[in-house]
């Protein structure tokens, strides 16, 4: 067991992988002598090759459809798109082609495709590049999606990911790269989807993903110190997601709180909420409440920016209200 | 050239042309829904691209593609009950009549967005040059594509890393109903391909053996390594731009309507076969199929009875599709669900919380 | 500056409070420590004090509802602000959430259908699995509630599977009925079924009596026995008066003393342990008219006879305006219950409080001054032997009043 960097379990589960099967290859903006704006790809040119390691032009919808077609004709391709801001361009090549040919052709051509970016809000990039698209990505059947929180996620589900016949977005947070945590590389990793319960409680369940799972984290544990145990989920994927753990937690604490950097209105969490609620809904003692990204285009300015998403306070306080009512 | 060759080409411009005229019949009967794209005037494209391509190689095609799915080999009765939306259809009745698709052909789909067959190509191509193999990725799409972005960033990074990919033009002259000097600032397609530095060549669409003498130097040299080649066919599409336009592209008609100032009777629905009269197609030169037909005979490779022959030959094959169509199975909500899991045959999706 | 005035907490059991009327309307100045409202408790009407100068602003809580405590009730404005003193609170962020329309917890309209005649609810036998088994499927309608009141889903599941009638149950402070209240509800007593009987309006208790049935109704697992014993009274009544103070004073004196010399009757029984008491706090039963109060005479062993006498006359004064404080009544560690007033009871027992270890019962005095003292006691304090010694002790404290009264 190792401490390290997301963006290091990220480049480690790369070069795992093209190691391990030559029809792997990566192409993107910057991936390969400059090493990936985000390190994730540092040094693997060097060691693969030009060919492996391709740098593109600023050409998102046709790169990302490059790597379709040589998904179609038996590559792996994984493609780097620089943040989720630029996959507004290649939504065509996501939504009209990756996610329809596999179906189209009535399931004769896989699409072992990845396509990786990093989303979310960061430190004072703008409106253009603070944005959460999760839930234009949920609503395309046929695009898998997973959101690692962790260094040891990110290297597992990014490697299940290029394994994977299907495509699958694996949608990475700008705040996470720099972060720190545990990683095993010769842990059993869980099914791909699976969603992992951080942290055990009773009195409320607590869905998050992505960045928002350790801000959830972070705020159990200060209401843990008022007597509120509150149980964490961390979806770790978002298409599909894994219902039966959601569940079963609701069904233990009666109480759903969600929380989600995207934004409220028709965000991923809008989802969970209408779903749960299907299934839970008499299990529930109290409404499910969301803790959500304002619906606003991101404020430049700092404090306006980070009052925008969800703070570790507003989940302490959405879990007092929500639990003072018992 | 080989008379065999002459041969096999004839035959297969005739079951083209017979094979759409029965699609139509069968769209003005009401057994195909939807959109339903026609081929008839640009069968020499077709034809004579696809003649010069080896097996190897792959075709990347548009939403007017049953013609390439069949003379690229796909069976005609595959092709009709997947027009017709079939379980038996070559997608399962998934795709339909603009998303014919066959793995085993290389064929690599027909795609309804227009200008998607250029990253496409460009990614296979890629995939080929990756395994540093012989084969060559042929890219259909017509004189209107080439005002999406996709044209010039594909054709940028196919010249940029010398892909293997032969770029093909079918230049009817319209997108749809806006005739190419009402859509592009520069008519000459070709052209653009000089901006990437990628060799182009116009040719006449409607001469299917200077298109296929054409294809076969230009795929010569994609596979000799000299990265991407472009050619342009002029051709003209004798029907509207689909059974829902009643292909008011025609010269006569065109002035007809203009003389009657009525937009509205071009987009009325049209379902019985409407050709153009013989007058109409002097307009426009001479049909494609006819002019072969006649060559052949000149040259003395065919004789009239051989060519009435070969016209029964296909009038059976068609015959046969559209009964096969008829009769085949429709689809049920449980194979919908097999063709969208597949793939995910060797995957687990999710384990039970312990 | 706009400050919200919110419910008082007044006790450590208190959840609601009834708001019993507004001494100042809207854009009336009020003066730090003035009485905005008066509310009612559990035990007593209460004042709610301005905690700064400014002028009352709208919108008001309405008055006769019962209202969770910490909830804002209405609004304290400068003069600058004056003007939109009346104006109802934005829904922006940070705001206090809006006062939910006034829950008239119990319709006291005698003709509600639904309350005159409350129909238990039955799960049908013939469901294989209970609703929270299946939770997707679609329950048949639920019971109606009361105007106001609302039931979270899964309350309405577990009153269904465990058989509560949810129109009975009382809602929890935030006036929803959750779990907790129908888990409450179903470990509660069942409730009488009156519809066979005459037909009968509801109406709802004060809020003395409904607290007097929730501390008696508590007291339900507390195991007890009595004791009797036949003591003489006249003694005591005859120093009382030689010292000038009533003969329940001088009887709680008495007790109090009793208690300070066997520690066990100041104990009390809790689920972590023995609670001992330093100090012997006294309760006296008081009948108001309208039910039960039990005013408390702190550390009834120790202090002066006369300092005793004036807390008791205090207390007294509040009970009579109805203005008891918790911390007047809550708490004491011995009880005593004097229904000597009434000649006719010559013997009576009573209910051991929450908290104390037992309860001395006094019925009416005989023609030879002697009365029935019956000890109620909490077993698991206080064994039989115990509970003997103690009456002994207090037969010779009555026999030798000087030594109570000294």
């Amino acid at each position: 067991m190792t401490e390290l960097l997301y963006w290091q379990a990220l480049n480690r589960a790369m070069d795992a992988e093209m190691a391990a099967d030559e029809t792997v290859f990566t192409l993107g903006e910057d991936v390969g002598l400059y090493g990936g704006t985000y390190r994730v790809t540092e040094g693997l040119m060097a060691k693969y090759g030009e060919w492996r390691v391709r740098d593109t032009p600023i050409s998102e919808n046709s790169f990302t459809g490059l790597g379709i077609g040589a998904a179609l004709t038996g590559l792996r391709p994984v493609v780097e798109i620089m943040t989720v801001n630029f996959a507004l361009l290649a939504m065509d090549a996501l939504v009209n082609m990756a996610a329809k040919i596999p179906f189209m052709s009535g399931g004769q051509f896989p699409m072992p495709l990845v396509i990786r970016m990093p989303g979310g809000v960061a430190r004072q990039l703008g409106a253009q590049h603070s944005q959460r698209l999760e839930h234009m990505l949920m609503n395309v059947p046929g695009l898998r999606m997973v959101v690692p929180a962790t260094p040891q996620d990110a290297y597992w589900q990014l490697r299940q990911a290029i394994r994977s016949d299907d495509p699958i977005i694996v949608l990475e947070h700008e705040l996470l790269y720099f972060s720190k945590g545990p990683m095993d590389e010769s842990a059993v990793a869980p099914a791909m989807h699976q969603a992992m319960v951080r942290r055990r409680g009773s009195a409320l369940t607590c869905i998050a993903y992505s960045r928002m799972a350790s801000l959830a984290l972070e705020a159990a544990d200060t209401l843990a110190q008022e007597g509120i145990a509150m149980e964490v989920i961390d979806l770790r994927s978002l298409s599909p997601i894994d219902w039966q753990t959601c569940q079963q937690s609701v069904e233990k604490t009666h109480r759903l709180l969600i929380v989600e950097e995207d934004c409220r209105f028709a965000g991923a969490g809008a989802e969970m909420a209408a779903t749960l609620q299907e299934r839970c809904f008499y299990l529930l003692d109290a409404p499910i409440q969301r803790v959500a990204g304002m619906d606003i285009p991101t404020p430049f300015n700092g404090a306006m920016e980070a009052a925008s998403i969800p703070r570790s306070a507003d989940i302490i306080a959405a879990a007092r209200a929500l639990t003072a009512a018992a | 050239m080989d008379r065999s060759v002459m041969a096999a080409m004839l035959r297969d411009m005739l079951l083209a042309r017979a094979f759409e005229e029965q699609a139509a019949q069968e769209y003005a009967q009401g057994n195909v829904a939807g959109f339903l794209h026609l081929y008839p005037g640009e069968e020499a494209v077709a034809v004579g691209v696809l003649h010069a391509a080896e097996p190897g190689d792959y075709v990347v095609s548009t939403y007017r593609e049953h013609v390439h799915a069949i003379v690229r080999g796909v069976p005609p009765r595959q092709v009709m009950a997947e027009i017709f939306g079939k379980k038996d259809g070559i997608s399962g009745g998934m795709g339909g009549s603009m998303h014919l698709f066959d793995r085993e052909r290389r064929f690599l789909g027909g795609y309804a967005i227009v200008g998607e067959t250029f990253p496409i190509a460009v990614g296979a191509a890629y995939a080929v040059a990756y395994r540093k193999l012989p084969e060559a990725v042929i890219c259909f799409f017509g004189d209107g594509a080439v005002n999406q972005g996709t044209f010039h960033e594909s054709l940028n990074m196919a010249a940029l890393w010398k892909l293997p990919v032969l770029f093909v033009c079918e230049n009817n002259h319209y997108q749809i109903g806006t005739e190419i000097h009402r859509h592009s600032a520069m008519v000459e397609v070709h052209k653009r391909a000089c901006a990437y530095g990628i060799p182009a060549e116009k040719v006449d669409g409607m001469d299917v053996l200077t298109v296929h003498g054409a294809a076969r130097r230009a795929l010569e040299r994609v596979r000799a390594g000299d990265g991407p080649q472009f050619l342009e066919c002029e051709t003209y599409r004798y029907r509207g731009h689909s059974m829902a336009d009643p292909g008011s592209y025609r010269p006569a008609v065109e002035v007809n309507a203009f003389v009657a100032n009525d937009p509205i009777a071009a987009a009325i629905h049209h379902a019985e076969p409407h050709y153009p009269s013989a007058e109409e197609l002097q307009c426009v030169g001479p049909d494609c199929v006819h002019r072969f037909t006649e060559h052949c005979c000149a040259e003395g490779h065919l004789d009239p009875a051989a060519v009435e022959q070969l016209r029964q030959e296909v009038g059976a094959i068609v015959q046969d599709a559209a009964a096969f169509a008829r009769q085949s199975p429709a689809p049920e909500m449980v194979d919908v669900q097999a063709a969208f899991l597949r793939n995910r045959r060797f995957e687990t999706l999710m384990e039970d919380p312990q | 500056m706009k400050q919200s005035i919110t419910m008082p907490v007044l006790s450590d059991t208190m959840e609601t409070g009834r708001l019993v009327r507004w001494n100042k309307q809207p854009g009336d100045p009020v003066k730090k420590g003035e009485a905005l409202a008066e509310v009612e408790t559990d035990k007593a009407i209460l004042d709610v004090e301005a905690f700064a100068d400014g002028f009352l602003a709208g919108p008001l809580a309405p008055v006769d509802t019962d209202i969770p405590v910490r909830q804002v009730i209405g609004y304290l404005v400068d003069e600058a602000e004056k003007g939109q003193a009346a104006t109802p609170p934005s829904p922006g962020l940070g705001e206090p959430a809006p006062i939910p329309s006034p829950a008239p917890a119990v319709s006291s309209t005698p003709s509600t259908p639904i309350m005159s005649s409350p129909s238990p609810v039955a799960v049908p036998p013939t469901q294989p699995s209970t609703a929270l088994e299946k939770a997707a499927a679609f329950p048949p309608p639920s019971t109606p509630l009361p105007t106001g009141v609302r039931a979270s889903p899964y309350a309405r599941a577990l009153a269904r599977d465990l058989g509560v009638n949810i129109a009975g149950v009382l809602p929890g402070p935030d006036g929803t009925i959750h779990a907790a209240q129908v888990l409450a509800a179903a470990l509660a007593a069942p409730e009488a079924d009156l519809r066979q009987g005459p037909p009968y309006a509801l109406e709802r208790p004060s809020t003395l009596r409904a607290a007097v049935a929730r501390n008696m109704a508590a007291t339900v697992q507390t195991p007890t026995f009595q004791i009797s014993a036949r003591l003489a009274v006249e003694p005591l009544h005859q120093a009382a008066k030689k010292a000038g103070v009533t003969l329940t004073l001088a009887m709680a004196r008495a007790c109090a003393l009793t208690v300070a010399a066997d520690p066990w009757f100041n104990h009390a029984w809790t689920a972590k342990g023995v609670a001992k008491r330093e100090r012997v706090d006294v309760g006296i039963a008081v009948d108001t008219g309208d039910g039960l109060v039990t005013p408390v005479l702190r550390d009834a062993a120790r202090r002066p006879l006369a300092e005793l006498a004036e807390d008791w006359r205090i207390l007294l004064g509040k009970v009579k305006k109805g203005r008891l404080n918790p911390e007047d009544y809550q708490g004491a560690s011995f009880y005593l219950s004097n229904l000597g007033i009434f000649p006719v009871v010559s013997h009576f027992n009573a209910i051991v409080p929450l908290g104390a270890s037992a309860i001395l019962a006094i019925a009416a005095t005989d023609t030879q001054g002697k009365a029935d003292f019956t000890l109620s006691c909490d077993h698991r304090i206080i064994f039989g032997a115990d509970a003997a010694r103690f009456l002994a002790a207090l037969a010779k404290r009555l026999d030798q009043p000087d030594s109570s009264l000294a």
